[in-house]
């Protein structure tokens, strides 16, 4: 057997020992991994840069569009302004009462030997309704009985037109004074109507009236 | 087996290799990787928000562009009555206005006076003012003036006669005297 003599023993042992040295192998796996880390960042880092690059376009697209809307808002608020406004005075012009109308059919329902001296009409704020006072002078035999046909007409005629009419005598009185009607002396008695009624025609209010009997002399 | 025992000098090299890697995968996920994913959370959120942005601004301009076609004629509609209100203080034109029309009609004497002057309520006729007007006309017959009344409703559809007063005039008995109040919606200038 061959004798083997191993003159660099102590060499061979501490090179091995500087081999595994654990602070060497250490380093080295630290390196290792710090450069996959840095790999890994790299990777994020292209993805985050594709991203900052869509969020620069989706901004500019922004941008573009941003000014548009501004005035698109703002006409949109104009518009919807106009189209409130614009309804609102319709139903106010809607709502409006026509009062040439209404003289019309006083006028037609006057008779020759009725005189109407007074004539004081306006709008009820609260409901919208109409309230008219009619003063005047009736001459007949029976003076009375021609001031009754002219609220009797009164009636029929605005009933034609309006819903809710009411004609009341507030006042009725004969007169000692005797008018000259086409030459004949003739009795006299002074009236004063109080005509109310809603401008709107419509069956459904007067459905809702409750039947009662409205004529009232004095 | 052999158990490779370490030197005391092994085992501090160890303990340091691994404070090393520890503080390596802190420092990279604290100050590099953290602020990475953060700030690329962040402007994902910001392109979604400013992608909704954009498409419901899209959606408000077609909005917009569809609401002009529809207003179309309530456009038309309020110009025409803004037209109605002339320029300058209302005291100023609009007795004369009044003046003009009633003496077209046949009515020689008239007077309009401003009663009141106030808002309206509702918020939609805010730029609108409603003044009341006394028209007085002291010497009118009953035809012409119902045919003037006629007129002026149907020419002026912002003037609302509210009340009207006629007196049979006793020295002159086919003359009336009329009162009326008129209320006016005007454009605030």
């Amino acid at each position: 057997m061959a004798l083997q003599l191993n003159l660099l023993h102590e060499e061979i042992t501490e090179q091995r020992q500087r081999q595994r040295d654990p602070l060497k192998l250490g380093v080295i796996a630290l390196i290792a991994f710090g450069v996959i880390l840095f790999l890994y960042y790299g990777w994020n880092a292209y993805q985050t840069i594709q991203i900052k690059s869509r969020l620069n376009a989706a901004n500019s697209e922004w941008q573009k569009v941003e000014p548009k809307v501004t005035a698109a808002q703002k006409r949109a608020a104009e518009l919807h302004q106009i189209i409130d406004s614009t309804m609102v005075l319709n139903g106010l012009i809607d709502g409006r009462f026509y009062w040439a109308p209404f003289l019309a059919r006083v006028s037609h329902c006057v008779a020759p030997n009725i005189q109407v001296t007074s004539l004081d009409g306006g709008i009820v704020e609260a409901d919208q309704s109409v309230a008219v006072a009619l003063e005047g002078i009736a001459a007949a035999r029976e003076p009375r009985a021609a001031a009754e046909d002219l609220r009797q007409l009164l009636i029929e005629q605005l009933e034609k037109s309006y819903s809710a009419v009411k004609v009341n005598f507030k006042n009725l009185e004969d007169l000692d004074t005797v008018v000259n009607l086409s030459g004949v002396p003739t009795a006299s008695a002074r009236f004063v109507l109080s005509v109310t009624f809603n401008p709107k025609p419509g069956d459904d209010s007067k459905a809702e009236e409750p039947p009662k009997d409205t004529t009232k002399k004095k | 087996m052999k158990v490779k025992k370490f030197n005391k000098d092994q085992i501090q090299k160890i303990a340091l290799s691994t404070i090393g890697f520890i503080a390596l995968i802190y420092c990279y996920f604290n100050f590099f990787l953290g602020p990475l994913n953060k700030s690329r959370a962040s402007m994902t959120q910001a392109i979604a928000e400013v992608q909704e942005k954009t498409a419901s601004s899209k959606t408000e301009l077609k909005k917009t562009a569809n609401l002009e076609m529809q207003a179309k004629q309530a456009t038309v509609r309020y110009e025409a009555l803004k037209h109605t209100t002339a320029e300058g203080a209302p005291i100023a034109w609009f007795p004369p206005k009044m003046r003009t029309f009633f003496n077209n009609q046949g009515i020689d004497k008239s007077a309009a006076r401003l009663e009141s002057s106030g808002d309206f309520k509702q918020p939609e006729l805010s730029n609108w003012i409603r003044d009341t007007w006394v028209i007085e006309l002291p010497q009118s017959d009953y035809d012409v003036l119902g045919k003037a009344i006629a007129e002026l409703e149907n020419t002026e559809p912002l003037l609302n006669i509210q009340k009207i007063v006629i007196h049979a005039v006793p020295e002159e008995p086919q003359y009336q005297q009329v009162s009326l109040a008129v209320q006016t919606v005007l454009l605030k200038k």
